[in-house]
């Protein structure tokens, strides 16, 4: 008679979906990174507003803020898919709708960050343009803005993190990520130890790898500028100012 | 001769309390005006309202003929645009104000480029000239935390001067620099004077100032307290002007 262990992992079944559990980690990333590009430019357009001289942009700025970096991302969530559809006949795909959820959420981190990076540029930055009849737009765009997004970007990187890991609570809209990719092997072997470790451990892998990314990305932006990759763009402009030198 | 930039009766106040209670002042193409007094006595504040750094609360600044500023109240002579008095006036900081995430050649080129509309070929290529008229070219590719203090000033000045200003205004330039950095920037300046570019100086280095000044003026809580030509510190003869150059020499 054969003998049946009383805990029986089966490990096996991470190597045998690792397609779909992939594809669950690539779709959080996917949903992340949507969001992620809409909050910053949503962010930084509030952030300006919370710096605005109208009392009016300051008002709405601050109100938008407050209201949505204190709505959790799960009740966004279902808000926006089954909320939307029942009070405007309008309905978003799953998709669409947890980069909705998650832009509104972030958004409001986002515009916090960003005015606090604006705010530290030394205001002789911005005199120094003025001075020199450089135009706002040009001020902002070329000497305040490159300043402060390298003061922003690890802060940005985390909230990156956390985006990816609040992708796991649409699951209730039935958004096929890596904890509704889970649920459904699970539904299937009920191996909840085996299945919910390898979720962690692909999350801590994703964060890991973000971290990797947003730290190239302050290489990129600082200065002076160093590191190889950084030598290697703008080489073309330093051989440009290279003749320069030898020719004056 | 019409003077290249006039200060007629600015007022400027920080909330309630007023700085500058009036200040008229006339400075002629090549002449070289040099203003010193107390900390606190107002001369930076006058300096930035030259270019509108500083909106006055009252009173003009009369750039070849265009006013710019509020005026005097039932005043309607129509104003000129700030970025238009900007454009031809350059100001050198006492703190620099480089723009760290840009190497020394390209502050420059940024400045030509953002300014005056030429490509970015031509403004590296203007920008490379005046790093040389400062002797800096071969430090082009180096950011403001690579050089010292006096080679950031002296890029400051060529940043400034890349647009061809009609006038320089300089605000303590060599106030924030170590002792034995203050001579090549004094330098630059001086060459500057010796080209005939009309410059506005606030500066404790009363050395230079009795060297290049040809209008003095010396202030002291928020007015001009005394003023003179280019023999005003040996002719002065003002008790608290003569308290002050003796306290600074
Ligand atoms: N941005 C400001 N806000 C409030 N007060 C200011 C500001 N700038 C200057 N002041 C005040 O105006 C007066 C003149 O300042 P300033 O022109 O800088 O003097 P100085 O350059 O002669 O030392 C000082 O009393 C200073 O405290
Ligand atoms: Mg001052």
């Amino acid at each position: 008679m054969e003998e049946t262990p009383r805990l029986n992992f089966m490990w096996h079944l991470v190597w045998d979906f690792r397609a779909e559990l992939l594809r669950g980690l690539l779709t959080a990333f996917e949903v992340a990174i949507t969001a992620l590009i809409l909050s910053l430019f949503v962010g930084l357009l509030f952030a300006l507003m919370k710096m605005s001289r109208f009392a009016l942009w300051r008002g709405i700025a601050s109100t938008y803020v407050n209201v949505f970096r204190g709505i959790p991302a799960l009740v966004s969530v279902v808000w926006v898919y089954f909320g939307w559809s029942l009070l405007f006949g309008y309905n978003f795909t799953v998709y669409q709708a947890g980069v909705i959820a998650l832009t509104l959420l972030y958004s409001s981190f986002f515009a916090e960050i960003f005015r606090s990076a604006l705010e530290a540029v030394h205001k002789g930055q911005r005199e120094a343009g003025q001075a020199l009849g450089m135009s706002r737009l040009r001020i902002f765009r070329s000497i305040v803005m490159p300043q402060a997004l390298k003061i922003a970007i690890p802060n940005i990187g985390s909230m990156y993190i956390g985006m990816i890991k609040d992708t796991s609570t649409f699951t209730v809209i039935g958004l096929a990520e890596l904890v509704f990719v889970m649920q459904s092997i699970n539904a299937e072997y009920f191996q909840p130890f085996v299945l919910f470790t390898a979720a962690a451990g692909l999350y801590v892998a994703a964060a890991f790898l973000v971290d990797f990314v947003f730290r190239i990305v302050e290489g990129g932006l600082s200065y002076p500028k160093v590191g190889r990759v950084k030598r290697f763009l703008t080489r073309r402009k330093r051989a440009q100012i290279q003749r320069l030198v030898e020719a004056n | 001769m019409n003077a290249l930039i006039s200060l007629r009766g600015i007022r400027k106040s920080f909330g309630t309390s007023e700085v500058l209670h009036g200040i008229d002042l006339d400075v002629y193409p090549g002449s070289h005006t040099v203003i010193f007094g107390p900390s606190g006595s107002g001369k930076s504040t006058v300096l930035r309202s030259m270019n509108l750094l500083e909106e006055p609360t009252e009173g003009s600044v009369v750039f070849e003929g265009v006013e710019y500023g509020p005026g005097i109240p039932g005043d309607a002579t129509p104003r000129g645009k700030k970025i238009d008095l900007r454009r031809q006036v350059g100001m050198v900081f006492q703190q620099f104000n480089l723009f760290p995430h840009l190497s020394a050649i390209d502050n420059i080129a940024l400045s030509v480029h953002a300014v005056t509309g030429k490509s970015k070929d031509e403004a590296l290529e203007r920008a490379a000239q005046e790093l040389k008229n400062v002797g800096l070219l071969k430090w082009a590719m180096n950011y403001p935390a690579q050089l010292s203090g006096g080679q950031q000033q002296r890029v400051a000045i060529a940043r400034a001067l890349s647009l061809d200003p009609k006038l320089m205004l300089f605000d303590e330039p060599t106030s924030a620099l170590d002792p034995e950095l203050v001579g090549e920037v004094l330098a630059v300046m001086r060459k500057l004077a010796e080209t005939g570019m009309t410059m506005v100086v606030v500066t404790h280095e009363m050395g230079f100032a009795k060297e290049i000044g040809d209008q003095c003026i010396f202030m002291d809580q928020g007015y001009i307290a005394d003023s003179g030509g280019a023999d005003f510190f040996d002719t002065c003869t003002n008790k608290r002007t003569k308290e002050f150059i003796g306290s600074v020499l």
